[in-house]
């Protein structure tokens, strides 16, 4: 697999097979391609519940954490926003990578985080924002992680290891946000005088655009002497978060693992008796056969 | 409920194993019926949140709003109840000896309602939810019942409950595996977004008595958040089902191959 390219496993499965000759794969898994059939069925209901649970879950998990950072253009600042954005963000990707890598080998947790997360905000930036309560779309730009995932579930496949990929990728994920999100933010932090002061594009959209339930006040975020290293702000926040996501990566993997545990409970005997079942109590189903190992 | 293929009797008497085929109307049908309630719900605040929503002590806002509260709320939560006393009602009460064939077919309508369930967990944790944050950084509040909150808190919550809770009582009524024991994951997958609806309770009091400012990111909604993070245990429960597929596939498949 490692000397083939993608493109020849394309047409070997477009080439009609050899009469007799049975897909390896099938064959592996010890099914009939009838069975086959049915359980790719099965996987299209999972594929299409991780998208729509991802997406909700995500979504809400980033809205209720680094809400107004992402909402809107002028929270986009060079001191708080590469901090706390990523350390958000990072969470949920490194729980999808800790379940899909585990029991499926598949390196792609982070990278369907992320998309889940981008399909969420491109629906209600539109529908909720600009349709519903009037928002200019250049005031509510959402960040995006996509680089950021696709470098962390490269990492992970590099490494194979939950630590190293918390260190490394955790790292990188947060390193890589700010560069990754600048090509689209870097119209709005142009400056323009505006009253005899000096503010850029993105405050000037907000100063004209009233939010009447939202702060009023002119948000000043730089206050200690590191201004004074003028744009360095920005990296030395994206090092910082880089430090947090080391850690927030490694946990939320434990959680990830935690969250798809197979155990179950034992049920009461009258609940059991109440919901259909006669025998006495069966022992417990402790662990599945679906280990880690039997499902690579 | 249940049909038994009894493994003692002669091959050549034991009935022929059915052809497996799953049954997608209901599914289609709640997709259907969901999302015509969703797109519903949003033409409708397009269409009364700011010309009749923006003030509660009007007499338009109780027409147009309060009807829609006073009426949704008994609606959907007596389908809700009655939706799970039908599945309990008409449980399957020899639970032990399920055929294969017909526990694979249940596994497949399980995974179903999982499926509605998390469509009804992305209209209210991703669409309506940021409906209502950049509704309240808009319009100051109030009332707590606010046309945002109306749609949000109290239709798209019992909607979610309907398929979070009846995919919980389907599961331990029809499944041996769920009836035996108790999934833990699918607790969590169940009761962390439904106690979102209690934690409105301390949401709703914090912004009644401080002056907060509608911040997203504020910690009085740090309840929902880890809440939603249950939503992640539902892995668990689609690897439990992955688990037993595994066994139950070339179980069925094998006896349909040999009739």
């Amino acid at each position: 697999m490692t000397t083939e390219t993608l493109e020849s496993d394309r047409r070997r499965a477009a080439a009609p097979r050899p009469p007799g000759r049975v897909d390896p794969v099938i064959a592996a898994a010890g099914l009939t391609p009838a069975a086959a059939r049915v359980s790719r069925v099965f996987d299209i209901l999972v594929v299409i519940a991780v998208v729509l649970l991802f997406t909700g879950a995500i979504h809400l998990h980033t809205m209720l954490l680094a809400g107004d950072w992402d909402m809107f253009t002028d929270w986009k600042d060079r001191q708080y926003w590469p901090l706390i954005m990523p350390v958000v963000l990072v969470m949920f990707p490194a729980a999808l990578q800790a379940v899909f890598w585990t029991y499926f080998r598949l390196p792609i947790g982070a990278t369907v985080a992320a998309t889940c997360l981008m399909l969420g905000v491109a629906i209600t930036r539109p529908v909720q924002f600009m349709v519903w309560t009037d928002y200019p779309l250049n005031l509510v730009l959402p960040a995006q992680m996509i680089a950021s995932a696709l470098v962390l579930d490269v990492i992970l496949m590099v490494f194979r290891n939950a630590l190293f990929t918390a260190i490394f990728g955790g790292f990188a994920f947060a390193f890589i946000f700010y560069p990754a999100n600048y090509i689209i933010f870097a119209p709005y932090y142009v400056p323009v005088a505006h009253q005899g002061m000096i503010a850029s594009v993105a405050d000037m959209i907000g100063y004209v655009f009233p939010r009447s339930a939202t702060p009023e006040y002119i948000r000043i975020i730089e206050r200690g002497t590191l201004r004074t290293f003028g744009d360095s702000v920005s990296w030395v926040s994206a090092l910082f978060s880089g430090f947090i996501c080391i850690f927030m990566h490694y946990l939320w993997w434990k959680l990830g693992i935690v969250m798809s545990s197979m155990r179950f409970l034992p049920n009461n005997t009258k609940v059991m008796a109440m919901m259909g079942a006669k025998a006495p109590a069966a022992p417990v189903v402790a662990e599945p056969a679906a280990t880690p190992e039997a499902a690579r | 409920m249940s049909s038994v293929l009894p493994a003692s009797l002669p091959a050549e008497v034991r009935p022929a194993p059915r052809r497996f085929a799953i049954d997608y109307r209901w599914f289609a049908v709640a997709f259907v019926v969901l999302s015509g309630i969703y797109v519903g719900y949003r033409m409708y605040q397009q269409a009364y949140g700011m010309t009749v929503g923006l003030a509660s002590t009007e007499p338009e806002f109780q027409t147009y709003w309060m009807t829609l509260f006073w009426t949704q709320l008994p609606i959907l939560f007596g389908i809700a109840i009655a939706v799970q006393l039908y599945l309990i009602a008409t449980r399957d009460r020899d639970i032990e000896n399920v055929a294969p064939d017909v526990e694979l077919k249940r596994y497949f309508s399980f995974t179903m309602w999982l499926v509605v369930y998390t469509f009804t967990f992305y209209w209210t944790g991703s669409f309506f939810a940021e409906g209502d944050g950049n509704w309240h950084q808009t319009v100051l509040r109030d009332t707590p019942i606010t046309p945002s909150h109306i749609v949000l808190f109290y239709a798209c919550i019992p909607i979610y409950l309907l398929f979070g809770v009846g995919s919980f009582v389907y599961a331990m009524t029809r499944i041996p595996a769920f009836c035996r024991g108790i999934s833990l994951m699918h607790v969590f997958a169940v009761v962390g977004p439904f106690l979102i609806l209690p934690n409105l309770g301390y949401n709703e009091w914090g912004h009644a008595y401080w002056l907060t400012e509608e911040i997203f990111s504020h910690p009085l909604h740090w309840g929902f958040v880890v809440l939603g993070w249950n939503a992640l245990a539902l892995a668990g429960v689609l690897m439990q089902i992955i688990s037993r597929m595994r066994e139950l596939l070339p179980i069925v498949f094998k006896a349909e191959t040999t009739a």
